[in-house]
């Protein structure tokens, strides 16, 4: 039996709206892959990039950062310092050649379950059409 | 008045009776929240975003909502109703009746089971009648309380005395059809009303055929359509045959300004709402057109008219000046339009869909109540207040906030809601609150150093988590973990018997770590860090995995897999709590005193607010009088006259002990935060700088009539300002010879380049003091050059009084301003020859005018950059103060302790003037009586000698809560304003800061522990 | 008066300058790189008196350690110093600036137009004097010069940004005879005004230092493409950063890396046996030291947009790793997305520190 390929997909939401969002994705019972295992921080410009580097170096198969809308922040403006450096992070994937779709950054918020389920699904999606992370088949990283 | 009280009934839980109960709960005062409907939130959560920001609607509710839920002072009766009250204010008696739910909150847990069960579907009232429910349900997904209750009238039991299908499946054995209605008896102090409007019913309203035609819905379902949890999950489409439609057409004023149903006033917030809708439709639909037939557009509140000119510009929103006449539906489901334009020609136009933007009305049992409470309705029967007791009703001792008394956006009912709470505070027994109780119980565990022995609690939630999580497999697979020194598995963790179990278990094997997989910490988190509090441990020792909502109510269909992925919560949750430490909440004093800065009527209102609360009041006046612009006032609609008014006022500040003005003050300096603040003031009689301290600080700096140099202003001495105009009025001194011809010009300075924003009192000062003309000179004849006429709210009718005088009303556009022309150059009385365009007559019309008016706009005072930047707060674009949050934190700064109110925000009149400065003050009581305040427990923090001093953080605080200090070279936390949000420990470069209770190694850990490679299936 | 014209080479014009300025007591000391006449050691020299000035070898093609970085521990200067730096030199004090590392108060900045230094490894050579004043004469016939560092060779930013003073030396065949020093500043006309020389208007000529940018530019795109020659992507990127030994020396040479100790070396990446085997399952083995190509990684997110291309870290690593190349190319990438310029103006914030609500649409 084939049993597909799952990859792993971390994710860090920011508790006021993205997590919020994803709770409302379950009340309402919208499915989803359980690839996808979410991590709550306060707001997503708490989120060093490093950490999402990590998780890639890790063999993470898609790292999803996802927080309020911009201007909708509940620290004001966090969500404007994230954007700027989700937007470093992958101009340095991108100009070394390393896959920048396994980093993804997202808006959504408190009423937002379907996009949560929606962004679950396709990154999923996205992410299983690109395969496993090759961090994690590197014996020599 | 007899004796205080120490509890205040609210009636009415929207967000104004929200924000009413938190301001009393946070003075210490016990709250009874009082709701019809099963929960609260009022109108908000069924809005999908608001204006001028777009925010979301529930993002922002929902953290309140559960504010209130969680506040030990606030007790929420939802299903229930104020039936009476007796007694006097200070001491009332108030009956509550409760009405039966059928379902036992307390043994309720929210499973929804029952509802899954029930046969019986009715249209949904949440989502406008667009989905059904059932007969049990709760109101909506997000709704607090998460009760379920059955609705008597369509229960198959009830009605026809079968099925019982969700006793049957009830796990809880929640289910009681014994329930009986309850009578409560309430004592209060003062009552709150905050019951919110009905929208208007457009049912056979017109002739735009709601109901008959498909594809023509309210503003209020189309919020729903839009919404992307509403029943269309977002994606837009007509009724008729579910497709996205192409054009929309928006019909303004639908049950507003229309005096052949009684309805002479404007609904105030239905411009905005549309202006928003064609936004947010526009965005979900690149290509559709958006139509606004309208009147006047109001968009007359802080940062309206960019959005309204954002909407025009960067969307291509199409308005139209128009009075929609009928509505006819074509084959196929398109709408045909009849309308008529401005200058009376009859148009067609074809659209997918029409959204008919419906007034907001009195609420229909406010007849009834008004009766029970003797308190009296105004014509419209709203509640009656008055221009200077705006939240006062006509019941001593009962407060009305919100749009009960009138429509109200958002922000003005959260305004309108934390004044109330100031001016019934004169009727509370209100104590400078210690923080000690919060403190009380067992002594704290030092767990410092401690090896981490962590206990796993594993929720079943009835079926909801085991009905698909093997939850004894995730159980026995948690005691597998390294320093997991005790795991099980329980039925209902949040049960009272559950939370004792836990207790025990940190006792039986010394845990000092406790980790609940259940339900989402959003919700529980603070219960059962509660519990182990109790048990001696730090609150912060304890952390959730949510492997209900997040994992199995989502993969329903996966129960092995979503097994496994709870084991992995369990673990990563594990791995983040050996890296748990106990956080400690440093006690703030506050500082019992009070800096305002401004005399003006707001300034002096937010002064006598807390003065009369008790607390000392440093007022700062700049001018040698107090009363500010307010001096210039003489007139006002409903009689009272505002020159008395103020003068009364002035004198309660002279008179007041509590209150030292300084006047021909001026701020040098204001060091420190929020409950330690030090303010050098010179001037002030004495001429030398004094320091003093305070708690608090109230920005009331007012406003300025805007000095124009357009309309040859300054040439004669027969063109005067709007507020010279007032003068003249009162004086009887007009220039000399006829007046008979007297032109107004709206918008001088306001709404263009330069001052994008609408003074929004010009419009309604003009018909005033036009109206007053009428009275001193009947025989003159007003024409009235304006853009939009924006007398919103109870406004409308003085418009049409003065429509009906016969003045005439000559629209311009910023392309066809008026020009004028004085008859004689060389005569400083000249008359003056004005040429307006006449859009009705399509034709320019010519008319020397004895006297020209020019309503100047608002500008900010020049000193507010000063302030602002001694404050470390905000101003807007157009040199305003920029509240914290637009909507729900109206007069807060970010930065805690420092309010803002009156023009110093935003242009407004008297009445809000008044609600503002009294909400200001109420906010900032809620600091002032507390001898201290707790600091957050998740803030950030300063490794020393990390720290390279780079000031990375300092610039990205939005909180001015973190900066470099000049002698040590190191980032200085100030805990007391630190929000936790961790934006600046992400900025860290060196490593040297870190967020409590987030900490790197925390975040780390927690990642590392995960399996990047999914191993399927998961039982192998 | 704009310019003053010496009859000199460019480097003993600069010699005199600064023994104008100390002389005159306009400045109380100097900063200028030297060589050893005894030992033919280089070194940077803070000097107060005249006579110290006779070692200084303020042009020499050589970079013993980022004089930006060194300035710091000298501001706020007191008193007025004066500091001869080479443009990228002065670039990464300026984003030091930004990072409150230091302060151009009382500082007099005197920089050239660079031809570019030569590796350390060739420094070092005994005949390495040898090569100087061929390499001058190169430099002045706008060449660009075989054998000097990668990113010199690809440095298309040699004609200083706002210093007070400028050098004119590369693409100028006349500094070999002459030296003109252009006076940018309000603070060089006050400090340097009163030096004797021929003044004039003049200004850089821009079509010269333009064409001299251009072959840098083909040179560095050149060194772009070389960089992973036989893996893009995961590959590649092993490729190059796969040798590191995690000595972590690149960083501490980096004028921009200003941290007391680096994050990277800090408890939060100290891992226990538990996490190797995490990291071990489903891979079969692992490279240690950990985190080697991680700490390249992660270093790029703190600092590329601010890399100014100097190339120390490259001549410091042990092991041939062309850090400079990779960190330059990043960095124009992280930078161009802000149109920033790294030590451009002082005034412009680093792009981390601020935002605007409008950008980046296509992110989120």
């Amino acid at each position: 039996m084939d049993k597909g390929f799952t990859p792993r997909i971390t994710a860090l939401l920011c508790q006021w709206c993205s997590y919020t969002g994803a709770d409302l994705a379950g009340t309402s019972r919208l499915q989803y892959p359980t690839s996808i295992i979410a991590m709550k921080v306060m707001c997503s410009s708490r989120v060093d990039p490093v950490l999402l580097l990590k998780a890639y170096l890790s063999g993470s198969g898609g790292v999803l950062l996802a927080g309020c809308h911009p201007g909708d922040c509940h620290y004001e403006v966090g969500n404007y310092h994230t954007r700027r450096r989700f937007a470093i992070l992958k101009a340095i994937f991108d100009t070394l050649g390393l896959e920048s779709a396994r980093l993804k950054l997202s808006w959504i918020s408190a009423s937002e379950g379907p996009k949560f389920a929606q962004v679950a699904n396709e990154y999923t999606d996205e992410i299983k059409k690109m395969g496993e992370n090759p961090s994690k088949k590197k014996m020599f990283l | 008045m007899g004796s205080k009280s120490k509890s205040v009934v609210v009636v009415g839980a929207g967000i104004a009776g929200i924000q009413a109960s938190l301001d009393l709960a946070e003075l210490g005062v016990e709250v009874h929240l009082i709701e019809d409907t099963p929960t609260i939130g009022g109108r908000m959560p069924q809005l999908d975003k608001t204006f001028p920001t777009n925010d979301c609607s529930m993002c922002i509710l929902a953290p309140k909502m559960s504010e209130c839920a969680r506040h030990a002072r606030i007790t929420i009766h939802i299903n229930s109703s104020l039936d009476a009250i007796s007694g006097e204010p200070g001491d009332f008696r108030c009956t509550i009746t409760e009405r039966a739910k059928y379902v036992d909150p307390v043994k309720c847990v929210a499973c929804g089971l029952c509802e899954e069960k029930c046969p019986v579907k009715v249209d949904d009232v949440f989502d406008t009648g667009l989905r059904k429910r059932k007969a049990i349900s709760r109101y909506f997904l997000q709704s607090i309380p998460a009760e379920y209750t059955i609705d008597k009238d369509n229960c198959l039991f009830f009605t026809r005395g079968v099925c019982k299908m969700c006793e049957k499946v009830c796990p809880a054995d929640a289910i009681n059809y014994e329930d009986q209605d309850r009578q409560l008896e309430l004592s209060a102090g003062a009552i709150i009303l905050a019951t919110g409007i009905d929208p208007f019913n457009p049912i056979g309203f017109g002739n735009f055929g709601y109901h008959r035609f498909a594809n023509v819905v309210t503003s209020l379902e189309f919020e729903r359509i839009l919404s992307a949890s509403g029943p269309l999950g977002g994606h837009v489409v007509r009724a008729s045959d579910s497709k996205e439609p192409k054009s929309i057409a928006f019909i303004q004023c639908v049950g507003s300004r229309d005096e052949s149903i009684g309805k002479n006033y404007c609904s105030s917030a239905c411009c905005m709402f549309t202006i928003k809708q064609a936004i947010i439709a526009k965005e979900h639909m690149k290509d559709l057109e958006p139509t606004v037939f309208y009147m006047d557009i109001r968009a007359f509140g802080k940062d309206f008219d960019k959005y309204y000119e954002k909407a025009e510009k960067k969307y291509g929103v199409v308005f139209t000046r128009s009075k929609v006449a009928d509505i006819d539906e074509l084959p196929g489901g398109n709408l045909r339009l009849r309308y008529t334009e401005e200058n009376g020609d009859i148009k067609y136009g074809e659209f997918d869909m029409v959204i008919l933007a419906i007034g907001l009305e009195a609420r229909e049992g406010n007849r009834v109540l008004s009766e029970e409470l003797d308190i009296k309705l105004n014509e419209f029967d709203f509640y009656r207040s008055d221009a200077f007791g705006p939240l006062e009703s006509t019941r001593e001792g009962v407060f009305v906030c919100g749009a009960a008394n009138g429509p109200k956006d958002i922000p003005e009912s959260v305004v309108s809601a934390s004044g109330a709470v100031a001016s019934a505070a004169k009727y509370l027994k209100l104590e400078r609150q210690d923080i000690a109780s919060e403190d009380e119980g067992a002594a704290e565990l030092d767990v410092t150093g401690d090896r981490p022995r962590v206990g796993v609690f594993v929720c079943h939630c009835g079926i909801n988590i085991a009905g698909v999580v093997d939850v004894k497999n995730v159980a026995e697979y948690a005691a597998t973990l390294s320093n997991v020194e005790h795991s099980e598995d329980v039925m209902y963790a949040c049960s009272t018997d559950c939370l004792e179990t836990i207790k025990k278990r940190i006792e039986e094997h010394g845990l000092n770590r406790v980790i609940v997989a259940a339900c989402t910490p959003r919700t529980h988190e603070p219960l059962f860090r509660e519990t182990i509090a109790e048990a001696g441990l730090n609150p912060y020792l304890c952390e959730m995995a949510n492997i209900r909502d997040q994992c199995s109510w989502a993969h329903m269909e996966e129960p092995e897999l979503a097994t496994a992925k709870s084991r992995d919560l369990v673990e990563m949750t594990v791995a983040k709590a050996r890296q748990l430490s106990s956080l400690e909440r440093l006690p703030i004093d506050i500082d019992p005193r009070a800096l305002v800065i401004g005399g003006g009527l707001s300034g002096m209102t937010a002064a006598l607010s807390l003065a009369e609360a008790g607390h000392e009041v440093f007022l700062v006046e700049k001018e040698k009088d107090l009363g500010g612009n307010m001096r210039d006032i003489f007139f006002n609609f409903d009689k009272a006259d505002p020159q008395a008014f103020l003068a009364e006022t002035i004198a309660r500040v002279e008179e007041n002990e509590n209150i030292r003005v300084f006047m021909a003050g001026r701020i040098d300096g204001i060091t420190g935060y929020v409950g330690n603040f030090e303010t050098t003031i010179s001037g002030g009689g004495n001429g030398d700088a004094e320091k003093v301290k305070h708690g608090v600080v109230i920005v009331a700096t007012g406003g300025e009539e805007h000095k124009t140099e357009e309309y040859l202003y300054g040439r004669s001495s027969r063109i005067v300002s709007l507020v010279e105009f007032e003068k003249m009025l009162k004086t009887g001194n007009f220039p000399a010879g006829r007046i008979r011809n007297v032109v107004i010009v709206q918008c001088v300075g306001s709404r263009e380049e330069g001052r994008m924003y609408c003074s929004r009192v010009c419009c309604t000062k003009a018909v005033k003091n036009a109206l007053e003309l009428k009275k001193a000179k009947p025989g003159a004849d007003v024409y009235f050059a304006y853009r939009d006429i924006r007398t919103y709210g109870f406004r409308e009718k003085y418009y049409t009084e003065l429509r009906d005088t016969g003045a005439v009303f000559l629209r311009y556009t910023p392309e066809t301003k008026p020009v004028v022309n004085m008859v004689d150059e060389t005569n400083p009385d000249s008359r003056l020859k004005v040429t307006a365009f006449d859009p009705i007559l399509e034709k320019e019309v010519e008319i020397t005018a004895d006297l020209l008016v020019l309503s100047a706009a608002i500008d900010p005072p020049e000193g507010n950059v000063r302030l602002a930047k001694m404050l470390k707060v905000p101003l807007n674009s157009d040199g305003m103060f920029l509240e914290a949050h637009v909507k729900l934190r109206p007069v807060d700064f970010a930065t805690d302790g420092i309010f803002v109110c009156g023009l110093a925000h935003s242009p407004k009149d008297m009445d809000e003037s008044l609600a503002q400065a009294k909400a200001a003050a109420s906010r900032a009581l809620t600091f002032l009586n507390k001898k201290a305040i707790l600091a957050e427990g998740t803030i950030a923090r300063v490794r020393e000698d990390r720290c390279s001093g780079c000031a990375y953080c300092e610039s990205i605080c939005a909180y001015a809560a973190i900066e470099v200090d000049p002698e040590k070279e190191v980032a200085v936390v100030n805990e007391a304003l630190c929000k936790g949000c961790g934006a600046c420990v992400a900025s860290c470069r060196c490593g040297a800061l870190d967020l409590l209770g987030f900490s790197n190694e925390q975040l780390f850990s927690a990642f590392d522990s995960l399996e990047m490679v999914i191993t399927d299936g998961g039982a192998d | 008066m704009s310019s003053i014209n010496l009859d000199m080479s460019a480097p003993d014009g600069i010699i005199a300058l600064l023994k104008y300025l100390l002389s005159s007591g306009k400045v109380s000391a100097v900063l200028v790189p030297r060589r050893n006449p005894d030992t033919g050691a280089y070194d940077i020299g803070l000097i107060a008196d005249e006579a110290g000035l006779d070692s200084a070898a303020p042009v020499d093609p050589v970079m013993l350690a980022n004089t930006g970085q060194i300035l710091s521990s000298l501001t706020p200067a007191k008193r007025s110093l004066a500091v001869v730096l080479k443009p990228c030199e002065l670039r990464a004090f300026v984003e030091r600036v930004k990072r409150e590392q230091g302060s151009l108060e009382n500082v007099l900045t005197i920089s050239y137009t660079c031809g570019g230094v030569f590796p350390l490894e060739k420094v070092i050579e005994e005949s390495f004097a040898d090569v100087i004043p061929n390499y001058l004469k190169r430099v002045a016939s706008g060449e660009i010069v075989d054998g000097t560092r990668d990113t010199c060779r690809a440095c298309e930013h040699f004609v200083p940004m706002n210093a007070d003073v400028t050098i004119s030396i590369a693409a100028d065949a006349g500094s070999i005879a002459g030296c003109r020093i252009y006076l940018n500043t309000d603070r060089a006309r006050e400090l340097v005004g009163g030096l004797e020389g021929k003044q004039s208007d003049d200004e850089i000529d821009p079509a010269v230092t333009l064409k001299l940018a251009a072959k840098r530019k083909v040179e560095k795109e050149k060194l772009f493409n070389s960089l992973a020659p036989t893996g893009d992507g995961l590959d590649g990127v092993i490729e190059v950063f796969g040798k590191c030994v995690g000595c972590h020396g690149c960083g501490r040479v980096c004028p921009i890396c200003y941290c007391l100790l680096c994050d990277f070396e800090s408890r939060s990446f100290d891992y226990d046996l538990p996490y190797f085997e995490k990291e071990l399952s489903g891979k079969g083995a692992l490279r240690l030291p950990p985190d080697t190509i991680f700490f390249h990684l992660g270093r790029m997110t703190h600092m590329s947009f601010s890399c100014v291309g100097c190339g120390l870290c490259s001549d410091v690593c042990p092991v041939g790793i062309p850090v400079a190349s990779m960190f330059k190319k990043v960095g124009e990438h992280t930078a161009a997305l802000f149109d920033y310029v790294a030590g451009r103006d002082v005034e412009e914030k680093l792009p981390v520190m601020v935002y605007k609500e409008e950008e980046f649409s296509e992110l989120g």
